[in-house]
């Protein structure tokens, strides 16, 4: 579109809408939760993701791993983050014992999830709640929405309800890269790539970046039918 | 100096001591105490020794005890002495013993001037020991060994070694507050709420201003059939707000079955803890939002349980047993920045509260097979990768377990984790998590 179009264009909008005001910059005017990830902060609007907004990731394809960096990215820059496992899916083991400024909260049922939700993000006192494992329907996004601008919260929920969301972001594994046993066969895997789309008003970008995979001790026994005691209390 | 004894001759019969005279003294002296054979002492810590005793043998004067004499020191053996012996002899209104010089004050005395036990005071008086400074002089050991604890505590006065604790400080009351009605009987919880209410904002009024938070209330119904009912109010922080303790009677009353009308309504306080506050840095962003963090964690709590958590980790062989969570105390609410981390980007397991069944289609693999694919939610998923088996095993004495783990890569690049118990049908396949 040339110059003098936008131009003429800009003048036709202010005929038809005289009482509009321009939205200088949108999404770039919102402040931004940085992920902590270049690649990632790159192509988000603004370089994060939008406080007081709701942002949808779509489910797996390694979001709950880049959030969780984006959380422990809050903590680090003196800020606190949520986390409200809906499905009580996390793994203990790799939750940090010591969490600091990263608050885990596992609710009995999903209606005690969107309380909890709603608690925490009227609160104020939270930069990043990510809500996993549950989604919020209807009335109930507008209502975290709304508990989400008050409380200054980039809120994101891992779902696929994103009518409502100011960003929507999907992702998925591309390429998994193995130690290789002897016989070739895979045995160990070291990272993956993963392919992330952004998508907001006037912004459809995407980025590839590796993330290693970490493994909890797998306590082996050479034989099935041999007792593995290890660990265990005497 | 720290300690004022006041003494008249005549009080010891007890029948010339007035009543009000301690409280007149505490016009002139921060803490009066009466002791033992109506010693009357002052507390002079912190004040001019002379100056508070003069003052007290005033008040003393006023009451008609021109006899009256005090005592000055840093013990309270030295300033009794100094009041009942001292200046009595010596004909003066006071004496002051010079700070540090209490035991060689009471050394030259006569043993009688501690009051000792008869009996020790026989035993010593065999001995030959007749002074202060005499009984003072000999070793700890040999005291005990003799003397038994009367003696010690005796040779300990006769040093200058006194540690009475004279000046207790009471524990102020808690703060309570009550409505008793007679001419009718309450049963609407609604109503009972106004009136619990109206005593809850006295009561955390009066916590505000006492400094203090309470930890747990008492809710005491006095019924119709002249029995009392209580129930224990319990906030998961302390709390000095009206508002959060209303939550929590609003709940309780939600769940509490009175046998008959209320006649009356009494909220007590049963513990308290004082105003601490969090410490940190004004300029730390996290630091700000602290109280609202911890308000917001004790509501959470307050209302859904413990539901803040964080993860106690064993070394359990089965990953599922490995953890077991802890509620996380809203009073480490932390100012956030305290710890700088490097980024945390890792793919970890999710691992489903209970293993799935699955179906699962396997082929061999040299002396094992591994899936090939898998049908969950009636759909069947494509496996283009295949770690394992890792083999898992152990419990043979509670609870045997024996698995086979394999991580697959699906074909839309999703890694999963399922296991078969090769002991059992090896049609048996669970999904236990996936990778995110």
């Amino acid at each position: 579109m040339s110059r003098s179009s936008i131009a003429a264009l800009r003048a036709l909008i202010e005929q038809r809408f005289p009482d509009a005001t321009p939205l200088t910059g949108g999404s770039q005017t919102t402040e931004q939760v940085a992920t902590g990830i270049g690649a990632l902060d790159k192509i988000l609007p603004n370089g994060g993701l939008p406080r007081a907004r709701l942002a949808v990731w779509a489910p797996q394809g390694g979001a709950t791993a880049i959030l969780r960096a984006a959380c422990h990215s809050v903590v680090a820059g003196g800020e606190r983050a949520a986390w409200i496992d809906g499905d009580n899916t996390l793994a203990g083991e790799f939750w940090s014992q010591d969490p600091g400024g990263l608050y885990l909260i596992r609710p009995k049922s999903r209606i005690h999830a969107m309380r909890a939700a709603d608690e925490l993000l009227r609160s104020g006192g939270f930069s990043l709640l990510v809500l996993a494992g549950t989604e919020p329907q209807g009335t109930e996004t507008v209502r975290l929405t709304r508990a989400a601008r008050e409380g200054g919260t980039a809120l994101v929920s891992v779902g696929t309800a994103a009518s409502m969301a100011s960003l929507r972001l999907t992702s998925r594994l591309l390429r998994w890269r193995w130690r290789r046993t002897p016989f070739g066969d895979p045995a160990d895997a070291v990272d993956v790539n993963v392919r992330v789309d952004a998508r907001a008003i006037g912004v459809n970008a995407h980025a590839v970046f590796p993330i290693p995979v970490s493994h909890h001790e797998l306590r082996l026994s050479l034989e099935s039918e041999l007792a593995d005691r290890r660990g265990l209390p005497r | 100096m720290s300690y004022v004894c006041l003494w008249s001759p005549s009080w010891p019969t007890g029948a010339d001591f007035p009543a009000d005279l301690a409280a007149s003294l505490l016009g002139v002296a921060p803490h009066v105490a009466i002791g033992e054979r109506s010693l009357v002492w002052g507390d002079a810590r912190g004040l001019h020794g002379g100056h508070l005793a003069d003052a007290m043998l005033r008040v003393a004067s006023d009451y008609g005890f021109d006899d009256a004499r005090a005592g000055v020191a840093l013990t309270p053996i030295a300033a009794e002495v100094a009041a009942v012996h001292s200046a009595i002899e010596a004909d003066v209104p006071f004496i002051m013993v010079k700070p540090g010089s209490d035991a060689s004050f009471i050394a030259p005395r006569k043993l009688a001037v501690l009051s000792p036990p008869e009996h020790i005071a026989a035993l010593l008086q065999g001995l030959g020991i007749e002074t202060c400074g005499a009984l003072g002089s000999l070793d700890a050991e040999s005291i005990e060994v003799r003397l038994g604890v009367e003696g010690v505590r005796l040779w300990q006065r006769a040093r200058a070694e006194d540690d009475r604790w004279l000046f207790r400080s009471l524990p102020r009351p808690l703060p309570n507050a009550s409505l008793e009605w007679v001419e009718y009987g309450l049963k609407d919880p609604e109503r009972l709420l106004f009136v619990i209410n109206s005593l809850a904002g006295t009561v955390c009024t009066s916590l505000v201003q006492r400094g203090e938070r309470a930890r747990e209330m008492a809710l005491v119904f006095a019924l119709g059939n002249r029995t009392q009912r209580t129930h224990l109010i319990r906030s998961s922080r302390p709390s000095a707000e009206q508002k959060r303790w209303m939550r929590l009677v609003r709940e309780a009353l939600d769940t509490i079955t009175l046998p008959d009308a209320v006649m009356g309504v009494t909220l007590r306080v049963e513990s308290v803890t004082g105003n601490e506050g969090a410490q940190g840095d004004l300029f730390d962003r996290g630091f700000a939002s602290a109280p609202a963090v911890e308000d917001a964690i004790v509501q959470l709590t307050d209302d859904q349980g413990d539901v803040v958590v964080a993860p106690n980790n064993s070394r359990h062989p089965l990953l599922e047993m490995r953890t077991t969570w802890r509620r996380r105390e809203s009073a480490d609410v932390p100012t956030a920045g305290a710890k700088q981390r490097d980024l945390d980007l890792k793919l970890t397991l999710q691992l489903l509260p209970t293993p799935k069944t699955v179906t699962v289609d396997t082929q061999p693999r040299r002396d094992h097979v591994v899936p090939t694919r898998y049908l969950d939610n009636n759909e069947w998923h494509d496996i283009v990768e295949t770690a394992g088996p890792d083999r898992v095993s152990g419990g043979h004495w509670a609870g045997s377990y024996s698995r086979e783990y394999f991580r697959c890569v699906r074909e839309d690049g999703m890694m999963v984790w399922l296991f078969r118990n090769p002991q059992q049908q090896a049609t048996d396949w669970f999904l236990h998590g996936w990778w995110d």
